[in-house]
């Protein structure tokens, strides 16, 4: 299991190169003096300013020049400081933030883990518990509210989704607020009496012994957490239910139960591990729909998170800061999928041992 | 004389499914006595395994349902008694091997964890007691290093040793009842003698019943003491395995006879093989299921099912016609 884990990990590095790789590939598709644009905050407005920003960033050298200075920054040969720098992780300003792109991720990334948290965790519990309830009484009451709700969750989008609470339980009936916090939650958060353990605003209000703040938090969360893990859990009971239906068939099965094992054993001990393995793949795939989720629910619920502020640069064509969420969201993809093989290996020992 | 194990009467299995409901089983009755050993054969699709499966209550619901019939074990019926001592049967009384040891052990499980199982479950011992009680059921059953064996996957046995891992697994309660369904049909043709002479070895040893079942009439020969055939969810001829030999009374019978290779006969000289599979049936046949297929097929044989009836001392077979002569039995 160990060297397992290792070998996975030494591939981390190979698949961050590759993803630079792309993304700088596809800033080719723009001329040097629309790169040059990017690097600065107005647009300059004459020719020689423009020649000037190409000579220092070396936008007319070849293309691994430019990569390598892309990756590594640029060092002022006067005061050896260096600016930019993928590398070192780097992401340069962020126009439309007002602030770095590094800053930006800090602030921002934190609000969107507590509600990705809030809404894969229950998503996944609910969904698998849901979907092995659904098969193992098939055709049962569960099974048929299921496939109803399945069908519901995969036939209207997300923002309609979204959009409907919006209207019902914002709108009409006034039930909960957008935003993250109530103003006077706001206050206490950021005094200095308030300790950010984690920046998870729901975990940190906890550690606080501040259940007021909890649950102000979650007030203005929970809608937000619906429409994000709406997106999945119908995906999730259905692949849990389909597989699990369908190691339920296999003759080790009827071997488990020919032994006389009692039937709460036969399912959980030996068909349920045996049908998690589609899922936990499906969890990797997930991570990409969630991530796209994220965009969505944060603008339509005005949520400070991270998803929010890349619709706001995309908006505004600040290219520096989506280039920056780019790669952080590969990392984030990268390491999603290491967690999702190493759960896998942990599952089938043919994976774990060869 | 040694008594009856096992008593089964009329049992009736069907399955529902999109086409229409399967008959997989059409009353078939049959019995076991204490350390015998009975052959099942029968082509694939003429419902042995679904008739076993029956017996212990291991048949998928739904969308397959026992519809009738009784299965007496010493002396109480499995068809009746709740699922909380069926149970009890199940792996301690009558165990069972697959057909296809590749799919049949867990493949996310060690063989020492699935191997302690039911020796925990059924006869209590703790974990201690069954990791070297396990360790000595894969010694019997051929497998060295059986102690480090026992942390292995699925997946790290070949499919001869795997298979005996499940007849290990299947004898260590000691059970009065092993049902063997064709344990070695998925296993080259080196392992299957292997495999059935371990089988024989241990039966003789512990003195268990068996039931053997195969599509292959030459296995059950050097095996089995009284072999019954099936075809269609029923059974068309029952004999002690000698006469059965001797003397086959059902055209079926004598197809599976014939498509033997044997080494006294060349090639041409071979009787004959039975074009045709047998038939899923959708209806209770009111003709002999087998009519299609058989050359002997006469009148009656379209209007009427025969019923299993006495050709001859413990011989009985399902037909109207005679093959010796062709004519209709008196
Ligand atoms: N799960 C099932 N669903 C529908 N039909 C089945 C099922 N299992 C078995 N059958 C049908 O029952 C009949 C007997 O099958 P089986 O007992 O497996 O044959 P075999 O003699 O090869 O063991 C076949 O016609 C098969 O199609
Ligand atoms: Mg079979």
């Amino acid at each position: 299991m160990g060297t397992y884990i290792i070998r996975r990990l030494l591939l981390v590095p190979v698949l961050l190169f590759g993803v630079t790789v792309l993304i700088f590939g596809m800033l080719q598709f723009l001329s040097p003096v629309e790169r040059s644009a990017l690097y600065v905050r107005d647009i300059p407005k004459n020719d020689n300013a423009i020649n000037g920003i190409i000579k220092t960033y070396g936008l007319d050298q070849p293309l691994y020049v430019q990569y390598w200075r892309w990756m590594v920054g640029r060092t002022d040969t006067v005061t050896g400081k260096r600016t930019g720098g993928i590398l070192f992780g780097d992401f340069g300003y962020s126009r439309t933030a007002s602030t770095t792109v590094n800053n930006l991720i800090l602030t921002r990334f934190p609000n969107t883990l507590d509600l990705t948290l809030w809404a894969v965790v229950p998503v996944i519990s609910v969904g698998i518990w849901l979907g092995v309830q659904a098969a193992v009484h098939q055709n049962g009451f569960i099974d048929q509210a299921a496939r109803i709700f399945s069908i519901i969750g995969t036939s209207f989008p997300t923002f309609v989704f979204g959009l409907l609470m919006l209207l019902i339980f914002y709108a009409n009936l006034q039930w909960f607020p957008p935003g993250r916090l109530s103003d006077w939650a706001s206050q206490i958060v950021y005094s200095s009496s308030f300790h950010h353990y984690t920046s998870l605003l729901t975990i940190d209000s906890l550690l606080n012994g501040r259940l007021d703040i909890f649950w102000d938090a979650m007030r203005h969360m929970l809608m937000p957490i619906l429409t994000l893990s709406y997106i999945s859990w119908a995906t999730f009971v259905r692949v849990t239910r389909s597989s699990m239906l369908e190691t339920l068939r296999m003759e080790y099965v009827t071997t488990a139960r020919a032994k006389g094992l009692p039937e709460n054993v036969v399912i959980n001990k030996h068909a349920r591990p045996n049908a998690m393995l589609p899922v936990v793949t499906l969890a990797g795939f997930q991570v990409i729909t969630l991530l796209g989720g994220v965009v969505i629910t944060e603008t339509v619920f005005n949520y400070p998170g991270i998803g929010q502020a890349a619709a706001n640069a995309a908006a505004q064509l600040d290219v520096i800061t989506v280039l920056g969420f780019a790669i952080f969201n590969g990392l984030i993809l990268i390491l999603a999928n290491l967690v999702v093989d190493v759960m896998y290996a942990f599952i089938d020992p043919r994976v774990r041992l060869s | 004389m040694p008594g009856l194990l096992l008593d089964v009467q009329k049992l009736e299995t069907t399955f529902k499914t999109p086409e229409g409901v399967v008959h997989a089983v059409n009353g078939v009755s049959f019995d076991l006595k204490e350390g015998e050993t009975l052959g099942v054969v029968g082509e694939s699709g003429c419902g042995k395994s679904v008739t076993m499966l029956s017996v212990l209550r291991l048949i998928p619901s739904p969308p397959g349902k026992i519809v009738a019939g009784e299965a007496s074990f010493l002396g109480k019926d499995l068809l009746k008694m709740s699922s909380e001592d069926i149970r009890h049967v199940r792996g301690a009384q009558i165990s069972m091997v697959f057909q296809d040891p590749m799919t049949s052990l867990n493949p996310v499980l060690t063989i020492g964890r699935q191997l302690t199982e039911p020796l925990m479950l059924h006869v209590g011992m703790n974990q201690k007691q069954a990791d070297a009680r396990a360790a000595e059921l894969l010694s019997m059953v051929g497998i060295p290093n059986s102690k480090e064996r026992l942390k292995d996957y699925p997946h790290q046995y070949s499919g001869g040793m795997r298979q005996r891992v499940m007849i290990a697994m299947a004898l260590s309660c000691n059970p009065q009842i092993l049902i063997a369904d064709e344990p070695t049909t998925a296993l080259d043709v080196t392992i299957q003698a292997q495999i059935i002479e371990l089988v024989k070895r241990l039966r003789d040893e512990l003195g268990m019943a068996v039931i053997w079942i195969t599509h292959d009439l030459g296995v059950v020969a050097g095996l089995a003491e009284r072999v019954i055939v099936m075809y269609g969810g029923y059974i068309i001829e029952e004999a002690p395995v000698k006469e059965l030999y001797a003397n086959p009374q059902h055209p079926y019978t004598l197809g599976l006879l014939g498509s033997l290779p044997r080494v006294d006969e060349d090639e041409g000289a071979r009787l004959f093989s039975i074009e045709g599979a047998p038939p899923v049936l959708y209806e209770k046949p009111a003709a002999c299921p087998f009519a299609p297929r058989c050359k002997w097929a006469a009148e009656k044989c379209w209007k009427e099912n025969p019923v299993l009836m006495n050709v001859g001392p413990e011989h009985k077979a399902a037909c109207f016609v005679d093959t010796k002569t062709g004519r209709y039995r008196s």
